[in-house]
């Protein structure tokens, strides 16, 4: 009898009370951020989708226009220019930032001399002011007097480009900027991800025989598989909603040869007033993010398969 | 896992989300008495660096001491965003100012404007024209307070030293290119003169001296601008005028350009008189002698009447004020247009668009205003035309514009193809 009350009292609590309080547990940590999320990006996003079927203008009523806003989105020649030169920035800023990161990241993960100074370095843009960035650049691309064009003059280019000033090269700028300003970042991913693979793996491949581009090729790469992976994905959604780096240094010009999505809907929503249409190309926006990711991971899981 | 665990949490989340977002909707009015002391707010920006606001709060507290005038500061940069904000929040101040006209309509439009059409039609002769384009419809929604033309400012001395006539009062744009040629060389000039990289510096002067130029604006028929364009391009690649690719590309200001004397004459607007005293006295600009003229004009039929671009300042009153408080708010805009008002504007180098000859006195008594005739004649005899004209397509043949005015400025379209692309994209987003 006794026996039995002593183990009635030892006995756990009862599996349900046990998950209810992990679960209470859990939701105070999460509550803090979650409510933030909610209140600042989750309920204007969910209002966003409503809005891009409607003429809201910020004051009085938004009236329901259905696919309205859609058709015009169709015929704006200025929506298409914008997503021309934005699938332009990604489609070249991504594959570039990519192998410079990686390239940056095997060169410093050697033992070199003063290889840390060097680390520092490379992460430095990252973490410097973008205005000030822009300011500096375009005065390096300033096509009479920068120091850019000068050196290329003294190298016997007759006739250098315009770089910001002109329509053809405004966007090989930007990119350079862009990626320049990357770069460090996923350096320092990408050496993350170096410190993950065996050391004996480059050992074994070195005693068969493999040469350093084999061991790049058959050793690196695969175990930098999941990194990849993973910077692919983030520097793709960040090439296609970039857009401070376009507004501190062309603000999309000279003309449109440089207007991106993110300012278009900038331009249309707080500049004209019109966020019911500014509503509905981010949804475009929002659903070309969605769809390339969704692809990335399609992609991925058929190599991994 | 069960699902019913995990939605129970969610849907408290929900409710709070909506809980705090309710919360921060509501924002208590305060009310006042008709007969008791009142105290308006007021929007402003900058307050530090804009003294306006301050100065004419306090100068009109002193004449109505039942009316007590706070000032709710903005930043300039965001000012219409964040007012467009507050306004739909319903927790905008109960007067504020209409910082640039192309956001006019948007307000009006908008229904956040009360009508003051029985202050503007007691306002001065000389402010007349300034209230028209705030005039929707035969009524009055904004009283300008203060209103900037676009003047010459030029530098005597570098004037003297390159042994060129300064300017008359008599000036055409050819005057002005021949001027700007010949100054060019002067001993330390960049150029003759600084064209600043904004739209506003060609086409303001485009849409206000051409014949039917607010009409083809409105329109979409922008080749009226040509000209304008043909002889800014002209000055700099003559070497007459600062680069644009330059300008861009280096970030110059107008203040160092004309302030540490690059150039010997700038167009610029009269805000830069205040700016101009205030950089002289504190070193960020070097001292010389210099004066404004009229901006140069098309030809010589309006010499006598010059007529420049420039936008009145006006405020209005936010349609959602406490009706107790409307007549003290009326009041407030009646003494900011007023002589009293403009003069107090006036004292610390602004320009008002009450331009009455008292008003003149105050403007040309402050210290390091230029003191000379033209400079005189200039402030008191001119007609400004707003920048734009004001509809609700404004903001929108803005960014087409600004997009033509880079192409072009930057040399990476030809004028007559970007104007043509600007039209064929104001029918593709406005419509014909």
């Amino acid at each position: 009898m006794a026996l039995t009350k002593e183990l009635r009292a030892a006995r756990p609590p009862r599996p349900g009370a046990l998950r209810r309080r992990n679960t209470l547990i859990g939701l105070s940590f999460v509550l803090p951020n979650f409510i933030g999320f909610a209140v600042l990006t989750l309920v204007p996003v969910l209002a966003l989708f409503y809005l891009s079927f409607t003429d809201w203008n910020v004051f009085g009523r938004a009236n329901w226009t259905g696919t309205a806003n859609l058709e015009r989105l169709l015929n704006d020649s200025s929506f298409w220019t914008a997503l021309r030169n934005t699938l332009y920035y990604t489609g070249v800023h991504v594959p570039v930032t990519m192998a410079l990161s990686l390239a940056l990241a095997l060169l410093l993960n050697t033992r070199l001399r003063g290889v840390r100074f060097f680390r520092t370095a490379a992460f430095f843009p990252y973490v410097t002011s973008i205005v000030a960035v822009a300011a500096v650049w375009n005065m390096m691309f300033s096509p009479d007097s920068g120091p850019i064009n000068q050196l290329l003059a003294a190298a016997g280019i007759a006739d250098p480009p315009g770089w910001t000033t002109s329509t053809d090269w405004s966007m090989p700028s930007v990119i350079i900027v862009g990626v320049w300003r990357d770069l460090g970042f996923y350096m320092l991913l990408f050496l993350a991800g170096l410190q993950t693979i065996p050391r004996e793996l480059y050992e074994a491949a070195t005693i068969d025989g493999a040469g350093a581009w084999q061991r790049f090729r058959h050793v690196t790469l695969p175990g930098l598989r999941p990194t990849t992976f993973f910077i692919s994905v983030i520097c793709t959604i960040g090439s296609l909603k970039v857009f401070d780096l376009i507004l501190v240094m062309t603000q999309g010009g000279p003309g449109q040869s440089t207007l991106v999505l993110s300012q278009y809907i900038y331009q249309k929503g707080f500049v004209q007033n019109q966020f019911g249409y500014a509503s509905s190309i981010s949804v475009v926006l929002f659903l070309i993010c969605v769809s390339v990711t969704l692809v990335q991971f399609l992609v991925n899981r058929r190599r991994n398969a | 896992m069960d699902h019913s665990s995990r939605s129970r949490p969610t849907r408290f989340a929900a409710l709070l989300a909506v809980a705090a977002l309710t919360a921060t909707g509501c924002s208590s009015g305060d009310s006042a008495d008709a007969d008791g002391p009142v105290t308006l707010t007021v929007a402003g920006w900058s307050i530090a660096t804009t003294p306006e606001f301050k100065l004419l709060a306090e100068s009109f507290e002193k004449t109505n001491p039942d009316v007590t005038v706070e000032i709710k500061e903005y930043d300039a940069a965001n000012y219409d965003t964040q007012m467009t904000a507050d306004l739909s929040a319903g927790s905008a101040p109960d007067l504020y100012p209409i910082k640039c006209l192309c956001t006019f309509s948007t307000y009006q439009g908008g229904g956040q404007l009360l009508d003051v059409s029985d202050v503007a039609e007691g306002l001065d002769e000389t402010v007349k024209t300034a209230v028209e384009p705030y005039t929707v419809d035969g009524a009055s929604y904004a009283i300008p307070y203060r209103e900037d033309g676009w003047y010459l400012f030029y530098n005597k001395d570098m004037f003297e030293q390159a042994k060129a006539e300064l300017p008359n009062g008599q000036w055409t744009w050819d005057n002005f290119a021949q001027a700007a040629q010949q100054l060019s060389t002067a001993d330390g000039a960049d150029a003759g003169t600084y064209n600043h990289v904004w739209p506003s510096a060609v086409q303001g002067f485009a849409n206000a001296q051409s014949a039917n130029g607010y009409q083809d604006f409105l329109a979409g028929n922008f080749a009226f601008m040509e000209p304008f364009y043909q002889r800014a391009l002209a000055l700099q690649e003559s070497g007459a005028a600062v680069d644009y690719n330059t300008a861009t590309t280096n970030s110059l200001t107008y203040q160092s350009e004309f302030g540490t004397q690059k150039v010997p004459m700038m167009l610029m607007g009269s805000w830069y008189i205040g700016t101009l005293i205030a950089q002289q006295e504190s070193g960020d600009a070097e001292k010389f002698e210099w004066g404004f003229a009229p901006a140069p004009q098309v030809d010589t039929s309006t010499l006598d009447a010059p007529v420049t671009f420039g936008g009145p300042t006006g405020m209005g009153i936010n349609a959602g004020i406490d009706e107790n408080k409307v007549a003290a708010a009326k009041e407030f805009l009646t003494y900011i247009s007023g002589a009293e008002g403009a003069s107090t504007l006036a004292e610390i180098g602004i320009t008002p668009a009450n331009t009455s000859e008292t008003v003149a006195e105050s403007l040309f008594s402050v210290e390091g205003v230029p003191t000379d005739e033209l400079s005189r004649s200039t402030f008191t005899n001119h007609v400004i035309r707003p920048e734009v004209p004001v509809s609700e397509n404004t903001a929108t043949i803005n960014t087409i514009l600004t997009d033509a005015h880079t192409a072009i400025m930057s040399g990476s379209s030809d004028v007559t193809g970007a104007l043509e692309k600007a039209k064929q994209e104001f029918g593709n987003q406005i419509g014909n």
